[in-house]
């Protein structure tokens, strides 16, 4: 039946069903929605990925073997196993929430014009790009976390003391984790309103959190360095969620919530506050 | 009442300079050498509420630029905008509920969606209820006459089907101002024709105010009846489309394109 001459009243499935009116999040949830519907189309390109993070997980697992003397050793408070779960969590994280759209995709909005035709809508640009990386992410992490369990426990066997019941707190922190770094990027991305390339600034972003966070754990550092590394947002982006996965405890967890808590608050008001300043500098031009 | 009041508007860019080649662009890395360019000069204008509007222009006098301005994109460096009593600069949200924007070089739809779904989409993004949003699919499906491809993805619509869908998404929240820029581009004249007879429509039917730009003559004659013309960012002329053609066809007798052509030209020498 066409539905054009279909009744109108409560007999067309509702596809987002949401409810009603004046509900402020409602659109994000849907603009959430649609790029989650898009990217399933896209799940077998998703899968060529793998590869690439098999190999560095192997290359990973390869390295710390040479490191560690025997399976009983401690560095910097991680056996060996927890050390290669630590970098195929972090990995993880990095694969399955790669930031393009909240980096490069802003950067171009903003220099290219197009961001005229995303602002002209009754809804916030910087939450409605956080909602499309949202979607983004929820079909590729999860993949992504099936994956490297499945060959972190064929490469190095199942995670040590590892409870079923703390999965819903690493899964929350590991989310506040993801959206922390969203934010930030987008921050990065936001000063293209003033200059012409943020390139370089998301490269030295991307290489401190690769470094301290992603390959090594905080504690690998001198422990001069490591208060101050735990006042950066990289404790909150990948440290946190990974350390909370091969070792957790409720102290650490509680501790890195409050964290992401504050993180996330500041981060959020700095990228509205940027975004404020820096559309009234928006230059658009032709047509 | 005035649908769009417009007091001297001002926007000026600055854009880089650079000489050329290597030398050029080792020099502007340490002496930067921008121009301003003024891009809308102290314009004013008023448009009633459910009047069609033509806004139009040589490539680069103004036009989108002023209308980014109406539409709280861009933010004027002087002067005063009002659109439907709202000032686009300081609440351009609010101002986005009623207003209305299609822009004929640049799809605002989901390419991977159907019309459907984008139209559910555009629905929840203006805070319409389920009902409300299902209501006007069928009122507008019917009136456009989507229905044999409301269902087909976007990406493999035709042009013309495209912009069908593309009005209807704009037209959803019951708009009270449309921006129409170059609707019909690159649309064949049965499908141009169509299209207009719609917007037409819809401005009586609904008494939505219509300010369009566009360089097809057609669409000016058959939609407006006032013309604005900008050159150089200031306004050249303001008249209605009926008496600029009485006056000048009572010299000679040539079409409104060609009048068109006459006051660029003469803006252009002068």
């Amino acid at each position: 039946m066409n539905r054009c001459n279909r009744k109108v009243a409560g007999t067309l499935p509702y596809r987002y069903g949401f409810g009603g009116r004046h509900k402020p999040w409602r659109k994000y949830t849907v603009i959430y929605k649609s790029v989650l519907l898009e990217n399933l189309q896209y799940v077998a390109n998703v899968a060529l990925g793998f590869f690439s993070y098999f190999v560095f997980i192997y290359i990973y697992n390869r390295l710390w073997g040479y490191m560690y003397r025997s399976p009983e050793e401690l560095i910097a408070g991680y056996t060996k196993e927890q050390m290669i779960w630590y970098v195929m969590m972090t990995e993880m994280l990095y694969f399955g929430a790669n930031a393009n759209v909240v980096a490069g995709e802003v950067a171009r909005d903003i220099r290219g014009g197009n961001i005229a035709y995303l602002m002209n809508k009754p809804y916030h640009y910087t939450l409605y790009i956080l909602a499309r990386y949202t979607g983004e992410w929820s079909v590729r992490l999860p993949m992504y976390a099936v994956f490297a369990v499945l060959i972190g426990t064929a490469l190095v066997g199942p995670l040590p003391h590892f409870q079923w019941i703390t999965v819903p707190l690493m899964a929350l922190c590991a989310v506040l984790g993801i959206t922390i770094n969203a934010v930030f990027k987008l921050c990065i991305s936001l000063f293209s309103f003033w200059i012409e390339d943020t390139t370089p600034f998301q490269w030295i972003y991307n290489k401190l959190i690769l470094v301290v966070g992603i390959l090594f754990p905080v504690e690998i550092f001198p422990e001069i360095l490591q208060p101050l590394l735990k006042l950066t947002p990289i404790y909150t982006v990948c440290y946190g969620p990974a350390k909370l996965i091969v070792d957790f405890s409720p102290e650490k967890c509680v501790e890195i919530l409050a964290a992401q808590a504050v993180y996330l608050a500041v981060g959020s008001g700095l990228m509205l506050l940027i975004y404020r300043k820096g559309v009234k500098r928006l230059y658009v031009n032709g047509g | 009442m005035q649908a769009i009041k417009v007091e001297n508007l001002s926007k000026t860019f600055r854009v880089k300079r650079k000489e050329k080649g290597m030398r050029g662009s080792v020099k502007a890395i340490f002496h930067p050498q921008t121009e301003e360019i003024r891009a809308v000069n102290g314009i004013s204008f008023s448009v009633k509420e459910g009047e069609m509007l033509a806004f139009i222009g040589p490539n680069g006098a103004g036009k989108s630029t002023t209308i980014k301005m109406l539409t709280g994109i861009l933010y004027p460096d002087g002067g005063r905008v009002e659109v439907l009593g709202i000032d686009p600069t300081k609440k351009r949200k609010q101002l986005a509920y009623r207003i209305g924007t299609v822009f004929g070089q640049k799809e605002q739809l989901w390419t991977h969606l159907t019309p459907y779904d984008n139209f559910r989409f555009f629905g929840a993004i203006y805070d319409l209820s389920e009902q409300e949003t299902e209501e006007r699919i069928v009122e507008l499906a019917e009136r456009f006459e989507l229905s044999g491809f409301i269902d087909t993805p976007v990406r493999n619509l035709s042009l013309g089907q495209r912009i069908r869908c593309e009005i209807v998404a704009s037209l959803l929240h019951k708009p009270k101002v449309l921006f129409l820029d170059e609707p019909t581009i690159g649309l064949d004249p049965v499908v141009k024709e169509n299209v207009r007879e719609l917007i037409r429509q819809m401005n009586r039917e609904e008494q939505t105010t219509i300010f369009l730009t566009s360089h097809d003559v057609g669409d000016i004659e058959k939609l407006c009846q006032r013309i604005i013309i900008v050159n150089d960012g200031q306004i050249v002329l303001d008249d209605s489309v009926d008496h600029l053609k009485h006056h000048y066809l009572e010299k000679k007798d040539i079409s409104l394109e060609d009048i068109i052509v006459e006051i660029y030209k003469a803006q252009g020498e002068g």
